[in-house]
């Protein structure tokens, strides 16, 4: 990996970087869309690289038991396989094991799991991991993490975390015995909770590993957390670790708190949102969310956004026949993805031009401005970007602050 | 004959290009033409694609634009019933279907019909005055003045005027037939009243009659009679109904539907009997065909000239690549089994295929020119910053490696969508190449068409056994998951009427 800082923002710890993989140039800070069973839903990987996007992530856990490790090694690996000429970056499969399996024991060793498929107990170690991740080929690959929720307390944090250290180093050690070194790079996962004391620690021991990794995610966190804490903890991790490696937080994809990230020094993140909520009929726009199945779309004859570069928009497709035919025809599912896919690239790029154009804290204040409007802004976000000399209520009147995740969405009454 | 017809109208043609007799086989072109330098040809024997909606099912606006044999497409009307008044007819504009479900002016054509012929299920039955039609919200009356209004407002190329075809439980009454054919001539009338004194509209009339020999001579004759005093002033100058009809539509699903059921051959019969007194130059239309072996008798016995592609995108949901070539692939002596129409990707067997879609080459050397065999780089790339770095020479230039079974098989084992699009194309594709063969074997003076016909049935499986697996394992694959989507399909699949029929030699 090639990483090179090019520009910094003066005011927050946004930066701009160009990140040189084995399959090409990335530019950050960006968002990664996910194709998690080796495809993004509905869409050719052909039509994906049209949008601009040069970074997907596949997922090892769906990936290892469907198409599985033989038909992958066969194939030439997972870029061959899905026809993605990019850059690819896999999780360990960590998340999933705990989030989809009915029954996981953590040990030592590893995960003891359950295939969902023939029910055999299957044990998926730091080494076998990263193993299928070689096999996968994805340029970018995590290490095995014993992931917690972010809602947990209690004595376990701390194992987790301990434990998330010594499998980093077993990780290391596979990964530069197998000489992928050179075309894939290994990241570490920071865990530790939601507890700072953890988190420290955490940051201490990984960032000692430094030489071992190419860069570093925040895992353990979009699982539910009060958002006025989730922000702490990326900041106290941002704020820690080396600047020259890039970060990841992980399962981020909120516009607000992609935004709010890379003001704290992030440069990637992940999640399905914008797929997942596309394929249900809701198309994000720079002035919030509209839900395309809502009878007011029914004779909207104008696009989703006229000024959208996607092509769903630049060909006029209109409200009213995405009305007509979301939930019912695929084809909808693949015109709404691809118009989010391109407004979460929008709002990263335009961060982007912002940073190395010295306005990036203007971008912010005028992108929440039109997003939340007179809906209110999070209060959350107003916080962590006032700790990064960001006043986003600067300039505004009367602007109502939204606790709790102040999410904005779209209802029949609104 | 030609004076009295305005010129309007001349924006849609049909021209023959080889010798032919009433019900040969014929090779010819269909051009539409929106002015002088545009026009969009369609070759003949050709295919139209079916639409879901109002869209292809699966595929995306820059999919279907770019994707060849998507020249025609046909779009059922009902489905904007749902809203009052239907969407399109808010679009505005020149061509306001075009616009409103994102089709090319320049390179595609669009029929409409009220009702999709496809759909067989069971509606009220019919009124002097009005149609009953399906859409989500239930079944709708449509007047036959709202028909042309929706028509005139939206502006699809060709219309299908309205026909009275029964869709209540079989045996019809004599009176009943007698009925069918009386509003069915009532209805086209009212569709070709003139606009200003012309007739910018090209209708395709879908015939009526039903399984009733006589019924189906009576209502071809009615086109073909003079017209007098109020029906003549009706539509003049029309001299006649068939002066203002551009093509002709057969569906077959009615006929499957009926009490009894036609045989193969008794449906040829049919056909026959409606087209002996009509134009001989004009296009011939068959919606709801189910096999290749069936398009080859039509085109054999009847002289069909466009056929719906219906079946191939519906066997591309169920997870089967077609692949069948005209001519026919030379026989294995070695098997004594047919070759079967394509392949059921849902098979285990392709999970490690490596192997392109197409495992018949075309003209010999040519691999598969559609979007899953052979796609193609993008063009240009969005930027969304400065920073950004546009596609660099060699990347557009490299010819890309073609999705493989193995992928497929992955693909529809794990419930992707993106399955069913690149398997649409495919089999668009293939079925585009067989009416290609099928034109050159008629146009050929060293092939003879109804040998290669023969051969082409000794060749392949006419029942589709393929798809009847393929079928199973794709509603296994349901099951395990994918409940918002079961529920859409099983309409689907309830739409597919028990299509007896085949109509093979």
């Amino acid at each position: 990996m090639q990483f090179e800082i090019i520009a910094k923002c003066h005011t927050t710890r946004a930066r701009v970087s160009r990140m040189k993989l084995a399959h090409g140039v990335t530019m950050l800070p960006t968002f990664m869309p996910v194709a998690t069973q080796a495809a993004i839903k509905g869409l050719t990987p052909q039509q994906v690289e049209a949008l601009g996007i040069t970074l997907i992530l596949n997922n090892t856990y769906h990936l290892n038991l469907r198409p599985g490790i033989n038909v992958l090694d066969q194939a030439g690996g997972a870029h061959q396989f899905q026809g993605w000429r990019r850059n690819l970056l896999t999780d360990s499969g960590g998340f999933q094991l705990v989030s989809l399996s009915k029954f996981t024991t953590i040990t030592e060793e590893g995960a003891l799991f359950q295939s969902p498929f023939t029910g055999e107990p299957t044990m998926l170690t730091p080494e076998e991991s990263i193993s299928i991740q070689h096999s996968i080929g994805a340029d970018i690959i995590m290490q095995l993490d014993d992931v917690v929720s972010s809602l947990t307390i209690g004595p376990r944090v701390a194992e987790a975390m301990e434990r998330s250290v010594r499998w980093l180093d077993r990780c290391i050690a596979h990964h530069e015995k197998s000489g992928k070194k050179s075309t894939q790079n290994l990241f570490a996962i920071v865990q530790g909770g939601l507890d700072p004391t953890l988190r420290d620690q955490c940051l201490d021991a990984m960032i000692q590993r430094q030489d071992g990794v190419a860069g570093y995610a925040i895992g353990g966190l979009s699982g539910g957390e009060e958002k006025d804490i989730f922000w702490r903890v990326i900041k106290q991790c941002a704020d820690k670790l080396p600047e020259e490696r890039p970060r990841y937080s992980m399962g981020i994809g909120f516009a607000e708190d992609l935004l709010v990230c890379v003001a704290l020094g992030v440069d990637m993140a992940d999640c399905v949102f914008p797929t997942r909520t596309a394929r249900f009929g809701v198309a994000l726009t720079h002035t919030g969310p509209i839900n395309l199945k809502l009878s007011k779309y029914g004779n909207d004859m104008n696009p989703i956004d006229s000024s959208c570069p996607c092509p769903t928009c630049t060909d006029g497709t209109s409200r009213a026949f995405l009305h007509h035919i979301v939930t019912h025809e695929t084809a909808a599912a693949h015109a709404v993805t691809l118009h989010n896919l391109v407004f979460q690239a929008q709002v990263m790029g335009r961060a982007r031009d912002a940073i190395v154009a010295g306005t990036f804290p203007d971008y912010l204040r005028s992108f929440f401005a039109s997003y939340f409007g007179e809906a209110g802004y999070p209060e959350w976000c107003v916080n962590a970007l006032r700790s990064v000399g960001v006043d986003l209520l600067e300039g505004t009147s009367n602007v109502k602050l939204i606790p709790g995740s102040g999410a904005k969405w779209e209802y029949a009454t609104s | 004959m030609s004076a009295s017809i305005p010129p309007a109208s001349r924006s849609f043609s049909f021209n023959l290009s080889s010798v032919y007799s009433r019900f040969s086989p014929r090779v010819g072109e269909v051009t539409l033409s929106r002015s002088e330098d545009s026009k969009i040809a369609i070759p003949t024997p050709g295919l139209l694609v079916s639409t879901s909606r109002g869209v292809v099912p699966h595929l995306s606006r820059d999919h279907n634009r770019k994707a060849q044999p998507i020249r025609w497409v046909h779009v059922p009307f009902e489905t904007f019933l749902e809203h009052k008044p239907p969407v399109p007819t808010l679009q505005g504009g020149e061509h306001p279907l075009h616009r409103f479900l994102g089709y090319s002016p320049e390179k595609q054509v669009i029929s409409s019909s009220l009702r999709d012929p496809y759909d067989g299920r069971e509606v009220p039955p019919n009124g002097n005055n009005f149609l009953s039609a399906n859409c989500v919200r239930g079944v709708h009356k449509v007047t036959p003045d709202e028909w042309r209004s929706y028509t005139l407002l939206c502006k699809p190329d060709i219309v299908m005027a309205l026909t009275d075809i029964p869709f209540t439980p079989p045996p019809y009454s004599q009176k009943r037939i007698t009925k069918s054919i009386e509003r069915s001539c009532a209805w086209l009338v009212n569709l070709l009243r003139p606009i200003d004194g012309h007739h910018p509209l090209n209708v395709f009339v879908q015939m009526a009659g039903g399984t009733v020999i006589p019924a189906r001579k009576a209502f071809a004759d009615t086109l073909m009679e003079p017209l007098y005093a109020k029906d003549a002033e009706m539509v003049k100058p029309l001299p006649r109904l068939d002066e203002g009809i551009a093509g002709y539509a057969f569906d077959l699903v009615p006929l499957s539907l009926s009490l009894p059921v036609p045989s193969p051959e008794e449906v040829i019969a049919l056909f026959q009997t409606s087209l002996s007194p009509l134009s001989i130059d004009k296009p011939r239309l068959v919606n709801s065909v189910s096999s290749p072996h069936e398009i080859l008798a039509l085109i054999r016995d009847v002289g069909i000239d466009l056929f719906d592609a219906h079946w191939v995108q519906r066997a591309a949901d169920v997870g089967v690549a077609l692949d069948f070539t005209f001519p026919a692939v030379s026989k294995d002596e070695t098997r004594s089994e047919k070759l079967r129409l394509g392949h059921n990707l849902y098979d285990h067997v392709y999970a490690d295929d490596f192997s392109l879609l197409d495992n018949s080459p075309f003209d010999g050397e040519r691999v598969c020119p559609c979007m899953s065999c052979s796609p193609s780089s993008p063009d240009t790339l969005i930027l969304h910053s400065s920073v950004d770095e546009p596609l660099q020479g060699n990347q557009t230039s490299s010819p890309l490696p073609g999705f493989t079974n193995a992928y497929l098989h992955h693909l529809l084992h794990t419930h992707e969508m993106s399955a069913h699009t690149l398997l649409v194309m495919h089999n668009l594709t293939v079925l585009d190449m067989f009416f290609e063969g099928v034109r050159k074997t008629i146009a050929s003076d060293e092939l003879d068409f109804n040998a290669e016909v023969d051969r082409f049935m000794e060749v392949y499986d006419g029942t589709l056994g393929v798809l009847d697996d393929a079928r199973i394992m794709w509603t296994e694959v349901e099951m395990a998951r994918g409940k918002g989507r079961l529920a859409r399909e099983k309409v689907k699949q309830s739409e597919t009427s028990s299509l007896e029929i085949t109509v093979s030699a």
